[in-house]
């Protein structure tokens, strides 16, 4: 990782015309995004009206922002469960279906299924099967004995959320992870089984340390994914015509930019979001260069 | 016989049955609620919230319902099919070559322009909306489909970083005997890394085709409106149904017509893989 | 081959795009009345289902027909999308020439300047407001005069499910019902019909977070009122209303004959249609969905309070952007709409009741599509409605309301403490709003 291929000569000017298209789509990208929302961040912006520069206006009100604090909490606790959920149970079923089995390509399919569904046909089906009276999941608790409960309730809405929303993740991860496993030589395994090394030893031994490249980038794309999930939550949760009985922080900025004629605010919100994201991405890039093994 | 390969045998037997018994318990969970999805949209809406998975009155009228509001389904499905097909031919050309560089290269900034790339993918896009809709105001774009592909021909953090992470793992070996060879920087790239990385491009294609196909926001925004919008937009639509006092079972009917395009790219996409369980470790 | 995937896609999608270039780019068919070289073109967006699309497309054929030089483009999307649309376009500076509003959120675009001034419009017609409903016009004036009309509108009323009434032996609501009289049904047509010991039918349910379903006019009904006339105060605390809120929280906590929050949520559906609950009250929007419902069903007036009989009436209208360069050709297709063909078209749709009252009170609407429900309700309940507040800041208002409600309606906290932060709360949303 640290030499790298030395540009020779000419070379340089291919290197560039080779970076191109990103660093247009950067310059674009920085300033339809970054610089924007930062800019806007500082101002009180109904949408309609030119905008007012306010200061840290916004910022300060964040902290005063019960709401805002609930859904950074929710948020938090949300991303705690689904990172590593997402991560271990797809990379499960990648190493599963990374083997030589019949029905491969039906399994794939089916386990990539939810990846494809409309996020809002999805949820409600959820809402279907965690219905309390007339739901499947609780008919069948009711086969093995248990007793029924409130799905989308306070004390489980997190485990709900978290379960549906791991569901529709899998099969990206899936590919992921088969991506990464494909790339592992055979001959590794074939020097492995030659020394008589079990399957076990073969998954920490070789499959793990390989598949770590993967694995860092799942977990950067699913922490992402975690501090922007929206979709499924806000249908799972949604109570009467605008709350939401999990609110996260894109649900806050949605609102806020969109309902409540506060630009600004949003802005400002999602400054703090990327904030903290950015700040775990450090922690993952040092975690990397530990932990993570390239060739 | 000798022993030895009886156990091997052996635990390859009880490997079968161990991922047997896990993929298929795991594909009830994956696929039950698909299933009832399935189910609904072939129900009568007075059906709708019965508990039998198999329809009481097979019915094909919310499919009929569906087709019989004519919002130009031809003209949906192609909007939606070349500019799926331009972002993801966008998508992976610039990604492959910056990931290269970014994996590959070694050149001063680079780690630099790498993290501000991923900055990009903190930010939601409910905040960006509509600063970028303004930069395209700018460009005199809206109302066209540009603003849908066009961003894909300028890289991406996503498909960047998928395919930086896959090139990392190529082995150095190779480049170091390709430059002996004579190789130049973008032969290295086109003739070794991108056969190689099959699985990984495959990989970005799905994700992109999938992401751009569903896409409900920017073409919205940026669309004028049925016919001329995608098929996406054009079924979201059917969604209103569920303000106006629900009937879920057109709506399902309507979420199954738009996943057969994904699944087909899926299905074809994902042969890759297969080819790529083969190519390895014959190649290197 | 594996060198192909990429030129394949690429040069597929490039000759898709050509093709795509050359596909008619006309959004609106317009057969006859083709439109004059020089024909001015309007921008039309609104809010609706894909059954709307098809009849917006005939109002403006006729239209056209009429008018040949002005060509209208409909562009429709759904409830959500269409705000997110509108919003952007506005903040851009490209806003359609029309498009559709919803009474309480005119103010907020009304007061940030994006919305013509109609009033001299409508001084050079005289003749064009007579004989529409004038309860739904009260929304649009303003001290500047009209800067939108009414198009259609809708009254709530109380919508029964049949078969329970007749199944619980109980008699079906009359317009003479009173608030004792619905939690009375409501207690009767509670059970438990699995015998598991928990109600799995319920009297009574009803979305508790937006005020225009129940509890604006219960406490109307009661003799108080949501907001002062200058919307400064949140009149929701006042002893009257009270009484009205003590209303559902009986029916809720004491009867257990409306669901709480988490309960009906529980079911993951609309609870009247999936025949759990037997009386709801909604507006003429839900009636084509409810038609599809496996049970028979019918509408009455919602009931009467110590102060007389109330609900509450919500129009949908117009608005053209203070930024169209074509006010007055918008402006006559406004009026199209207001005509009696515009109206009756309007009408067939079943969503909606029409704005203009020889319209409504026509088989146009009473009959409409061989429908058997008391479709005159909502006519009576114009008498005794009022109008869903309108001003300035109203979705975040109804937020820090509704919100803060929900945790009374899931029974963890105490009602009129709770009301007593709700309106301080919501006082703060109008004093920024102001």
């Amino acid at each position: 990782m640290e030499a790298g291929l030395k540009p020779k000569g000419r070379e340089r000017l291919t290197l560039w015309l080779m970076l191109t298209p990103t660093l247009i789509g950067l310059t674009f990208g920085v300033l339809g995004s970054i610089l924007a929302t930062l800019v806007l961040s500082f101002t009180k912006w109904d949408l309609l009206t030119p905008p007012q520069w306010t200061g840290l206006s916004n910022y300060v009100a964040l902290f005063t922002d019960q709401k805002f604090s609930r859904a950074l909490l929710n948020t938090f606790k949300f991303s705690a469960l689904y990172v590593p959920s997402v991560i271990v149970v797809s990379l499960l079923v990648a190493i599963l279906l990374n083997r030589k089995i019949r029905g491969l390509g039906a399994f794939r399919t089916i386990y990539f299924l939810p990846a494809v569904t409309s996020a809002v046909a999805a949820a409600l089906v959820w809402n279907m099967i965690f219905a309390k009276d007339t739901g499947i999941l609780n008919a069948i608790i009711g086969v093995f004995g248990g007793s029924r409960l409130c799905w989308i309730c306070s004390d489980h809405i997190l485990t709900s959320v978290l379960i549906v929303n791991v569901w529709g993740a899998i099969g990206e991860g899936m590919i992921i992870f088969l991506a990464g496993l494909t790339a592992i030589p055979r001959e590794y395994y074939e020097a492995a089984a030659i020394d008589g090394a079990n399957e076990v030893r073969k998954f920490f031994r070789i499959t793990l340390p390989l598949i770590t490249p993967s694995i860092f980038f799942m977990t950067i794309i699913a922490t992402i994914n975690a501090f922007q999930a929206y979709d499924y939550i806000y249908m799972l949760t949604r109570r009467g015509q605008g709350d939401s009985s999990f609110p996260v922080i894109v649900y806050s900025i949605y609102r806020n930019a969109w309902n409540f004629f506060n630009y600004g605010g949003a802005s400002a919100q999602a400054i703090e979001l990327a904030i903290l994201v950015i700040a775990l991405m450090g922690l993952y890039f040092w975690l990397e260069r530990r932990y993570v093994f390239y060739e | 016989m000798n022993r030895k390969p009886m156990t091997l045998q052996r635990q390859k037997l009880l490997l079968d049955i161990v991922t047997y018994s896990v993929l298929v318990l795991g594909a009830i969970l994956m696929l039950g609620p698909f299933l009832w999805m399935v189910s609904t949209s072939f129900k009568l809406p007075a059906d709708q919230f019965g508990h039998s998975l198999i329809p009481p009155t097979p019915t094909l009228q919310n499919f009929q319902a569906l087709f019989a509001v004519d919002i130009g389904y031809p003209n949906l499905f192609f909007n939606s099919t070349y500019i799926s097909l331009l972002i993801t031919a966008g998508q992976i050309l610039t990604c492959a070559m910056a990931a290269f560089c970014f994996a590959v290269v070694h050149f001063r900034g680079r780690d630099l322009l790498f993290t501000l790339l991923l900055v990009t993918l903190m930010i939601p896009a409910q905040v960006t909306l509509i600063p970028n809709f303004i930069i395209f105001k700018w460009l005199h774009l809206i109302g066209t489909a540009v603003p849908l592909w066009l961003p894909a021909f300028w890289g991406g953090a996503f498909g960047t970083f998928l395919l930086r992470q896959y090139f990392l793992t190529v082995p150095r070996e190779l480049v170091d005997a390709s430059r002996i060879d004579g190789a130049s920087l973008f032969q290295i790239f086109w003739k070794v890394y991108l056969p190689l990385a099959k699985p990984a491009l495959a990989a970005l294609a799905i994700f992109t085709f999938q992401g751009a196909w569903n896409d409900l926001l920017h073409p919205l925004i940026y669309l004028p409106g049925v016919p001329n919008t995608t098929l996406t937009v054009g079924l979201a639509f059917f969604q209103q149904q569920l303000i106006l006092g629900g009937k879920y079972t057109v709506l399902m009917a309507g979420a199954l017509t738009s996943i057969l395009p994904l699944l087909l790219v899926f299905l074809v996409a994902q042969k890759q893989f297969i080819e790529g369980i083969a190519l390895t470790g014959v190649k290197r | 081959m594996k060198k192909m995937l990429f030129p394949v896609l690429l040069i597929a999608a490039l000759l898709l795009s050509g093709c795509g270039g050359q596909t008619p780019p006309e959004a609106v068919p317009s057969e006859g009345g083709q439109p004059a070289a020089e024909a001015v073109e309007l921008k039309f967006m609104l809010w609706g289902a894909p059954e709307e699309l098809a009849v917006w497309n005939a109002i403006v054929d006729e239209f056209q027909a009429q008018n040949p030089g002005i060509k209208v483009n409909v562009e429709v999307s759904d409830w959500t999308a269409y705000w997110e649309k509108l919003k952007t376009m506005l903040a851009a500076g490209t806003p359609p020439d029309l498009f559709a509003m919803d009474a309480p959120y005119y103010l907020d675009y009304q007061t940030r300047g994006v919305l013509k001034n109609l009033q001299p419009y409508v001084d050079a017609n005289p003749d064009m407001l007579q004989g529409v409903y004038p309860q739904t016009l009260e929304a649009y004036k303003t001290a500047g005069g009209y800067f939108g009309l009414p198009r259609d509108f809708q009254t709530i009323v109380l919508f029964y499910n049949k078969d329970m009434f007749d199944k619980a032996g109980v008699a079906y609501p009359t317009a003479d019902w009173t608030y004792d009289d619905l939690r009375q049904a409501s207690k009767d047509l509670t059970m438990d019909t699995n015998g598991d010991g928990v109600a799995d039918q319920y009297g009574f349910t009803a979305d508790l977070w937006d005020m225009e379903l129940a509890w604006s006019s219960a406490i109307w009904a009661h003799g108080g009122d949501i907001l002062s006339a200058d919307h400064t105060q949140t009149l929701i605390g006042e002893p009257a209303a009270r009484q009205a809120w003590q209303v559902f929280h009986d029916m809720m906590f004491q009867d257990k004959s409306m669901p709480d929050v988490n309960t009906a949520a529980s079911y993951g559906l609309d609870l009247f249609q999936a025949g759990i609950a037997a009386m709801t009250p909604i507006g003429h929007w839900a009636v084509p969905g409810y038609n599809a419902a496996n049970f028979q069903w019918d509408v009455a007036p919602m009931p009467k309070g110590p102060a007389g009989s109330a609900t509450s009436v919500n129009s949908a209208g117009f608005v053209v952007a203070e930024a169209s360069e074509h006010p007055e050709e918008a402006f006559e297709f406004i009026k199209f709409v207001l005509s009696q063909s515009g109206q009756t078209r309007l009408t067939e749709l079943g969503f909606a009741i029409p704005v203009l009252k020889s319209v409504a009170e026509s088989p146009v609407f009473l009959e409409q599509q061989g429908t058997t429900i008391n479709q005159q309700a909502f006519l009576d309940s114009l008498a005794f409605a009022h109008m869903k507040p309108v001003f300035k800041g109203y979705d975040e208002w109804s937020a820090a309301v509704g919100d803060g409600m929900i945790p009374i309606w899931t029974g963890e906290a105490e009602l009129n403490a709770t009301l007593d932060e709700i309106v301080k709360a919501a006082d703060e949303v109008l004093s920024k709003n102001k």
